[in-house]
């Protein structure tokens, strides 16, 4: 059922120009440079440190790493982190 | 814009110690406490920002976490009134020292009175006194310089007129006094002459030779009584004194029309109290017009000053007043009644206090272009006496 789910979503993102964040519940991360990263549709914070941000995603984490951060805001589904940012990791489960 | 609002509330930035902060993180997000500016420290410590009056539920999580909790600062608005009621002398002195300057150069410092003699001056002071305007009043509270003016001319005697100027915190009184002409006393030797033309109602002589006797005609110039006394080989030299009563005749022409219209007060009014605002009057209190068919508005302004400056505001009222449109018409006998009294009244201005009106008549009336013309004739008994010296003639 989930599959089939996940196909017909992908279907509808591809034919019908709908964008992937929203029909597939993605995250959807805006960068400015090094300076900020801006995350949409998280699911917590899972770890949290001068060097890393771990993320829980729909689907899997997202590690965030660099020096000096500082989360700005932080709402139910929002982030904005801002810092050196260095790398962005998927990590799929 | 967030972030102003959060300022305005008040914040304080809180210290976390202890494992596992993301969780906390995390139960906050959920339970609808807003944090921000989260900033790890180390490895069991971070600091955050939280409005005040979060402050409480998160303390209830912290427990649960198993969490300490240490205010590092304490930031936004609250607080900054908080820390600057600390120094609340210095704020009271400041609104202190604005206050009294407001209010003494509201005040009246100085009160200067030109063009008055002493006692005048002393007068005029007094009567200032009674009407409020002393030093140290407040302007604000004193009635407005055209009635000051109006009052102080009423109640002096000796003064024809009193110019009344505010400056600043200081009066000034210009005074003109009324010059009274002191009566000289004619002490040389002297004859009485007439001073018009009339026929001579009664003689009273208190010293000299009268010359002229009860219905007789004298001319202006008129020798009356003599200063000449004696026998007439040695006349004697003296001061004539009495009071020649004469019949004068006087002519009055006076105007009365048929209709006239004027307007009176009819004794209703309404005042309206404005605010002045950098030119902007604000009704305070008084709302209505008053609906009257026929009015007139006076404004009484009055200022306020801070220092020698004059505030953008003052306090304005208005006096709206009621007025009648009035119309009078008379017959023509009416006209002529009122034609005589005015006559009369206008004859007795001109007259001096000791002199009688005898009798009246008419002697030519018309009516033409609505008004009635009346030329009055007026028998009138008066003393004519007025004294002439005599010159001295030397080397006789």
């Amino acid at each position: 059922m989930g599959k089939l789910r996940q196909q017909v979503n992908k279907w509808m993102m591809q034919n019908l120009e709908l964008p992937a964040d929203v029909v597939m519940d993605l995250p959807r991360i805006t960068m400015i440079g090094q300076l900020h990263i801006y995350i949409e549709n998280h699911r917590g914070v899972k770890a949290f440190s001068n060097e890393q941000l771990t993320l829980k995603l729909n689907q899997g984490v997202i590690h965030i790493k660099g020096s000096e951060f500082v989360i700005k805001t932080i709402l139910p589904e929002e982030i904005l982190l801002e810092g050196t940012i260095s790398s962005v990791d998927f990590e799929n489960e | 814009m967030k972030t102003k609002w959060n300022h305005l509330k008040g914040y304080v930035r809180v210290e976390i110690i202890g494992q596992d902060s993301s969780s906390f993180i995390n139960t906050c997000i959920q339970s609808g406490i807003g944090i921000w500016d989260i900033q790890p420290l180390d490895q069991n410590r971070a600091l955050i920002s939280i409005s005040v009056s979060d402050v409480q539920k998160a303390r209830g999580i912290l427990k649960e976490n198993k969490l300490k909790i240490r205010i590092k600062e304490k930031k936004g608005t609250p607080f900054l009134l908080k820390r600057m009621w600390k120094r609340n002398g210095f704020i009271l002195g400041m609104l202190s020292f604005i206050c009294l300057l407001f209010l003494l150069s509201n005040m009246i410092w100085n009160i200067n009175v030109t063009g008055a003699n002493p006692k005048t001056e002393y007068e005029l002071r007094k009567a200032a006194v009674e009407l409020g305007v002393t030093k140290g009043k407040f302007i604000f509270l004193l009635p407005n310089v055209r009635e000051i003016q109006r009052d102080l001319t009423e109640k002096m005697d000796n003064v024809t007129w009193i110019g009344v100027t505010q400056r600043g915190t200081s009066y000034r009184f210009e005074v003109v006094e009324k010059e009274i002409p002191e009566a000289k006393q004619m002490t040389g030797p002297r004859h009485l002459v007439a001073t018009k033309e009339a026929v001579i109602h009664s003689v009273f002589v208190e010293k000299g030779q009268p010359i002229v006797g009860v219905n007789d005609y004298v001319k202006k110039g008129s020798l009356l009584v003599s200063g000449l006394i004696g026998k007439e080989k040695k006349p004697q030299l003296v001061s004539a004194k009495g009071k020649i009563w004469g019949e004068v005749w006087y002519q009055t022409e006076v105007e009365v029309p048929l209709n006239t219209s004027f307007q009176t007060y009819t004794g209703k009014y309404k005042n309206r109290h404005y605010v002045s605002l950098f030119g902007l009057n604000v009704p305070v209190y008084g709302f209505s017009e008053g609906e009257f068919k026929d009015k007139t508005e006076t404004l009484n302004e009055s200022p306020l000053y801070l220092a020698k400056w004059k505030m953008p505001f003052s306090y304005i009222k208005k006096e709206i007043r009621e007025t009648d449109g009035v119309k009078r018409s008379y017959s023509k006998a009416e006209a002529i009644e009122v034609g005589k009294k005015m006559a009369k009244k206008e004859l007795s201005k001109k007259l001096p206090d000791d002199a009688k009106i005898n009798g009246e008549k008419v002697w030519q009336q018309n009516v033409s272009n609505g008004k009635v013309k009346l030329t009055m004739l007026y028998q009138v008994i008066e003393n004519i006496a007025s004294a002439q010296p005599i010159p001295i003639q030397q080397g006789e």
